[in-house]
């Protein structure tokens, strides 16, 4: 039993990238020592303190895992001079909001990993990284990149604007949008039903995101079956909304169960 | 007896004046600060602003008309769209134009486009159009210093009856603004300097920033603008909104003055 209870992170360090509002740090950490009792730390964007030449040679990898076409994958090849400068501008604000480029996930997790969390990064923390950049993996059934919500690992990562684009909008959106309608008006007609850049749901639907990292950490699998439980693997909008504010509760008896029992440190792997 | 409106002049004194004219200028400008190839929003946005700082400005443009899709909106239709802040540059050439929606304004394409091109003259700007960019010229270290152009025509007529030779520019920096074919980029990838990427699907509300933030040198000597740069560096495409375009002419301005220490 001890053995399952060492799982338990010590803490969540939670690092975010640019500025990523509308998210209330302060709201998460109050949540997550409420949820869990463990330790909250919020720390400094991430890559305070990195040092000039580490800028240098992680902005020119950075540039390098750009996916352009995501029918036909990665394609390595040497960064144009005008890609490193965007990215050695990018890390270097801190404010930094737009996004639009799409980074491979797991490459992007990795450099993160060699860069700025280089000796910060331990089993023994639940380290996760909320970021204002587009992430995607490689699907093996459909021979594409996705966009993704998140990644979990080491850190984890939570895109913001991958919460608002990965999942998919009601299929007439996608059908009026084709049609010609304008966007703006398209979001009039169906505000609420998606999750919107600067929407005020973010830091609540985010609460779920992280919950999902601490059982990826865990237990191995972040996700839950249950469309009503916040670890729902959600793939539409209307899914997503659904688990984390409109479900029938926050989490389904079997994981509100696991989570007394991390909150209460009474582990008993694996939750029979 | 009717006075004349007109002052009487011979055919050939006009023709005179046409040579004489072209010939003195062209002279002048076969050495430029500023060589800008592609007339269009961004090329002319570039062209106005390092002008009103004094540069020496040349644009290339290889249609008659300059301006190029800034005459129109989407599907051919005259009403072009700028976005939060893209007005203020509308603002500043005295363009009139309305508010749609919160952050997204319309202007009547005619109007915005002339303005565009008066306030580029009017700075200094000189033109030449019917000009077909053909090749880059290369000096130490492959730095860009010119181009290589010729007559449009000479490009659309059959070669038996068109073997012109072109000629050369040189100017301190070249500016690749020509939209997506990215003429200038493109020739580079073409002798293995640089690997452009094409552009990816449309998505106007990341573009148009992404198109802005990558504004600069690609390579040494050229500054790409406007929507050379999405295809330069695989960005989304841009839909038929031009804030970007107009923001893009002024960061490459910009650039091109901290260089020259005119900023």
């Amino acid at each position: 039993m001890s053995e399952q209870i060492d799982r338990i992170p010590f803490s969540f360090e939670i690092y975010q990238e640019g500025d990523i509002t509308p998210v209330n740090l302060n709201v998460l950490k109050d949540y997550l020592k409420e949820k869990t009792a463990i330790r909250v730390f919020l720390r400094e964007n991430i890559y305070e303190g990195l040092l000039k030449e580490q800028i240098e040679k992680m902005a020119q990898k950075m540039a390098r895992i750009r996916i352009k076409e995501p029918q036909k994958g990665l394609l390595l090849k040497d960064p144009l001079k005008g890609e490193v400068a965007y990215e050695k501008e990018r890390i270097n604000d801190q404010a930094w909001r737009s996004f639009g480029i799409l980074y491979e996930g797991v490459l992007y997790q990795k450099l993160l990993a060699e860069f700025p969390l280089k000796e910060k990064l331990d089993e023994r923390y639940c380290s996760i990284l909320i970021t204002t950049q587009l992430i995607g993996t490689w699907d093996q059934n459909d021979h594409r990149y996705h966009l993704r919500t998140s990644i979990y690992g080491f850190p984890h990562i939570i895109s913001i604007p991958g919460l608002v684009l990965a999942p998919a909008k009601p299929r007439e959106f996608y059908i009026k949008r084709q049609m010609g309608l304008p966007v703006e008006i398209l979001k009039e007609e169906y505000r609420g039903k998606f999750l919107d850049h600067e929407d005020s749901r973010m830091t609540e639907v985010i609460k779920g995101y992280i919950m999902q990292a601490l059982f990826y950490q865990i237990m191995e699998n972040p996700f839950c079956e249950d469309r009503d439980c916040r670890l729902f693997n959600a793939h539409w909008q209307q899914e997503m909304i659904h688990a984390q504010l409109n479900g029938k509760y926050e989490f389904c008896p079997k994981h509100e169960s696991i989570l007394e029992k991390i909150k209460n440190r009474t582990w008993n792997y694996p939750f029979q | 007896m009717t006075k004349k409106i007109f002052t009487p002049v011979s055919e050939k004194d006009v023709t005179r004046a046409i040579v004489d004219g072209f010939a003195k200028q062209f002279i002048e400008y076969v050495e430029s600060d500023c060589l800008i190839i592609g007339g269009g929003p961004s090329g002319l946005m570039v062209g106005r602003d390092v002008a009103l700082k004094g540069l020496k400005t040349l644009i290339v443009e290889r249609n008659n008309y300059i301006g190029g899709g800034f005459w129109i909106g989407g599907y051919l239709m005259n009403k072009v769209t700028v976005r939060e802040p893209g007005q203020k540059i509308l603002e500043e050439l005295g363009i009139p134009y309305e508010e749609v929606t919160r952050g997204l304004y319309v202007a009547d394409g005619p109007h915005a486009c002339s303005k565009l091109i008066a306030a580029a003259c009017d700075a200094g700007v000189k033109f030449a159009n019917m000009t077909i960019f053909d090749d880059v010229i290369l000096r130490e270290g492959n730095r860009v210093c010119g181009a290589v152009v010729n007559w449009t025509p000479v490009q659309a007529l059959p070669r038996e009856i068109t073997c012109v030779d072109p000629i050369a520019l040189e100017a301190k920096v070249v500016v690749d603004s020509t939209g997506h074919d990215a003429f200038v980029v493109k020739k580079l990838e073409e002798r293995g300097i640089l690997k452009t990427s094409g552009y990816g699907a449309m998505w106007v509300e990341q573009s148009e920033d992404l198109v802005v933030e990558h504004t600069g040198e690609a390579h040494p000597g050229l500054i790409v603008t406007g929507m050379a740069v999405a295809t330069t560096y695989g960005l989304p495409r841009m839909g038929p909104t031009f804030g970007a375009m107009l923001l893009s002419g002024r960061k490459g301005a910009q650039i091109i003055l901290k260089a020259m220490g005119k900023n």
